[in-house]
């Protein structure tokens, strides 16, 4: 009895959060969510989620990348199988291991700030003071908190896929013009018509995750009681951790099997 | 978060907006950028002909691979399908630029190796052939190394069966290996080669006792030979030589001619005395006296004769038929 009882409030709890990650999404998806308020403090999350951070995380990313190319190049001219590493780094590194982190990477330093802010603002009775005053809690905060980490995640992913894409040319080629060529036929063939839409919707969809998921964690601590507030932030980010690697399965299975 | 400046934790910067604007602004234009560059690699703003080819077998193929000539990607598989006739087409796009190097004559294989996927290759032995057509459907020749492998190993496990026949103890190779090895051993031997074919030391011993013999003999028929010189050259002085038999028998023949003259004379003589026995009959008696004397000069001629050819009898051996024509 108890464990239907239980398997029943946690379907109900996983409805909610869906519900809400519907609502929010949508909302986040509107124009006209955008007003004047909304728009600055989108900034200003697009700003603490990526502008401030850009030059470390891109260096992270491309440090990660020139390590992983050097080894794969090595390791498939040792096989000879060099003609096969560029392709592999481009579907490896820049279509899946670059995105993944880039999305982590916005989950560990906005993700969690953002689910503590909303949980500490549940705690404090701060959410239930504002709904009852009125205030569209929404769109002034949560809308834009999960516009700017899809933007960001976005933005992070391209820049830091650019920059591998760069290395990868100057790891392969070198400084020699010669193999743009080459290189240009095996970007048209990793990066096909369903790839590029499956790349374009698996980070926009890593971008929501990172910011709903926690928003919709934080808005389950319990009003008064200080010690849920780490408990759902803690739920929060296990449950996005698992999210992106479900989004990744699925994404690696919708283009490969 | 949100209200940073309350938190006083961070401080924000003044062109805040235009920092993110500007994040914002160059990913926009990098995603813009890339997204064009892709479409350019993808070939979209190039113009393509196409080329159909028929394979009986599209395995190792797939969307995107190259077509390469000479070594260099010149097109790409931009479709497969399964035709009406059970045969797989592969379309291939290849740019216009590149279409240069595929011909009429231009000849198409699809090799599978181990590792890998397939290679679609083209060859063209002569560039100053017409151009390929667009819309040209050709066929493909298929190499396939892993469908050669089953059939290498049925042809191999035949010859390793026929290698281990041979090599079994009861088989007629290592029999034939063990007579030469037995004939060799002879061979090795004291009478050498010959003990080798003739099988054993004993017979080789024979034929070289016969040899010998043999030998001996011609030796003994060489002193035969000079004995049998020392006799023709003796008969030949004998028979021919000054003194010899010819020379003698020439001498009678010459004496038997002086005396066949005489007789030829005599009885010239008697023809005459005939004749005058004819015309003169009447002096019978003289005649008759006369006849008494002819006879016994004929006949000591004629007992002339005879004994001369007894003389040539004797003298001519050989001569077994001796006839003496008389006139």
């Amino acid at each position: 009895m108890a464990l239907s009882g239980a398997f029943l409030h946690g379907l109900r709890r996983w409805g909610g959060r869906l519900r809400f990650a519907g609502v929010a999404t949508a909302a986040t998806l509107t124009p006209a969510s955008y007003g004047g308020t909304t728009r600055a403090v989108t900034v200003r999350q697009i700003y603490f989620t990526a502008s401030q951070i850009l030059p470390w995380y891109l260096l992270f990313s491309v440090l990660l990348s020139g390590v992983i190319m050097v080894i794969v190049i090595a390791v498939t001219r040792r096989y000879g199988l060099a003609q096969y590493a560029l392709e592999l780094l481009l579907r490896v590194l820049v279509l899946e291991l670059i995105p993944l982190l880039t999305a982590l990477f916005v989950a560990l330093r906005s993700g969690a700030a953002i689910g503590t802010e909303i949980a500490l603002m549940r705690v404090t009775g701060e959410i239930s003071e504002r709904e009852a005053a009125g205030d569209d809690l929404l769109r002034r905060e949560y809308v834009p908190r999960i516009a700017a980490a899809a933007l960001s995640v976005m933005s992070l992913t391209v820049l830091s896929c650019a920059a591998a894409m760069l290395l990868a040319y100057v790891a392969m080629y070198g400084a020699s013009p010669w193999g743009f060529d080459h290189y240009t036929r095996i970007v048209g063939q990793v990066f096909g018509i369903p790839t590029f839409v499956g790349f374009g919707l698996k980070c926009l969809l890593f971008g929501f995750a990172v910011a709903v998921m926690p928003i919709s964690a934080g808005l389950e601590a319990a009003h008064g009681q200080m010690k849920s507030a780490p408990v759902s932030v803690l739920g929060g980010m296990v449950r996005l951790f698992f999210l992106l690697g479900l989004i990744e399965i699925l994404a690696l299975a919708a283009k490969y099997i | 978060m949100s209200e940073a400046p309350k938190s006083g934790f961070t401080r924000l910067p003044r062109n805040l907006g235009i920092r993110v604007g500007l994040l914002l602004g160059v990913t926009l234009v990098i995603a813009i950028g890339f997204v064009i560059y892709v479409l350019y690699a993808r070939g979209v703003f190039e113009a393509t002909q196409r080329v159909t080819l028929v394979a009986d077998d599209a395995e190792g193929v797939s969307i995107g691979m190259d077509l390469t000539f000479s070594g260099f990607p010149i097109g790409r598989v931009t479709r497969l399908a399964l035709a009406e006739d059970g045969k797989a087409r592969i379309d291939i796009e290849v740019p216009r630029r590149d279409a240069r190097w595929l011909r009429a004559s231009t000849v198409f294989t699809l090799e599978l190796s181990l590792v890998g996927g397939g290679k679609l290759r083209a060859y063209t032995a002569n560039l100053q052939d017409m151009p390929l057509p667009d819309e040209a459907v050709r066929p493909v020749l298929r190499g396939d190394t892993a469908a050669e492998i089953p059939r290498l190993v049925a042809s191999l496990r035949t010859i390793l069966e026929n290698v281990d026949q041979i090599t079994t103890p009861g088989a007629s190779l290592s029999a034939s290996l063990e007579n030469v090895r037995a004939i060799t051993g002879r061979m090795a031997g004291k009478q050498g080669a010959l003990a080798g074919i003739l099988g054993s030391e004993d017979n080789a011993q024979k034929v070289l006792a016969t040899i010998d013999r043999a030998n001996a003999l011609l030796g003994t028929l060489g002193g035969v030979s000079q004995k049998l010189d020392a006799v023709l050259a003796n008969t030949d002085r004998r028979v021919f030589g000054e003194g010899g038999v010819m020379d003698e028998t020439h001498k009678a023949v010459a004496q038997a001619n002086a005396i066949l003259a005489e007789l030829r004379e005599s009885l010239k003589r008697i023809d005459a005395i005939l004749a005058d026995a004819q015309a003169a009959s009447g002096n019978v008696r003289a005649a008759t006296t006369d006849l008494a004397a002819l006879r016994a000069e004929v006949e000591a001629s004629l007992r002339k004769v005879g004994r001369l050819i007894d003389e040539i009898n004797r003298k001519w051996p050989f001569e077994r038929d001796t006839q003496i024509k008389l006139p």
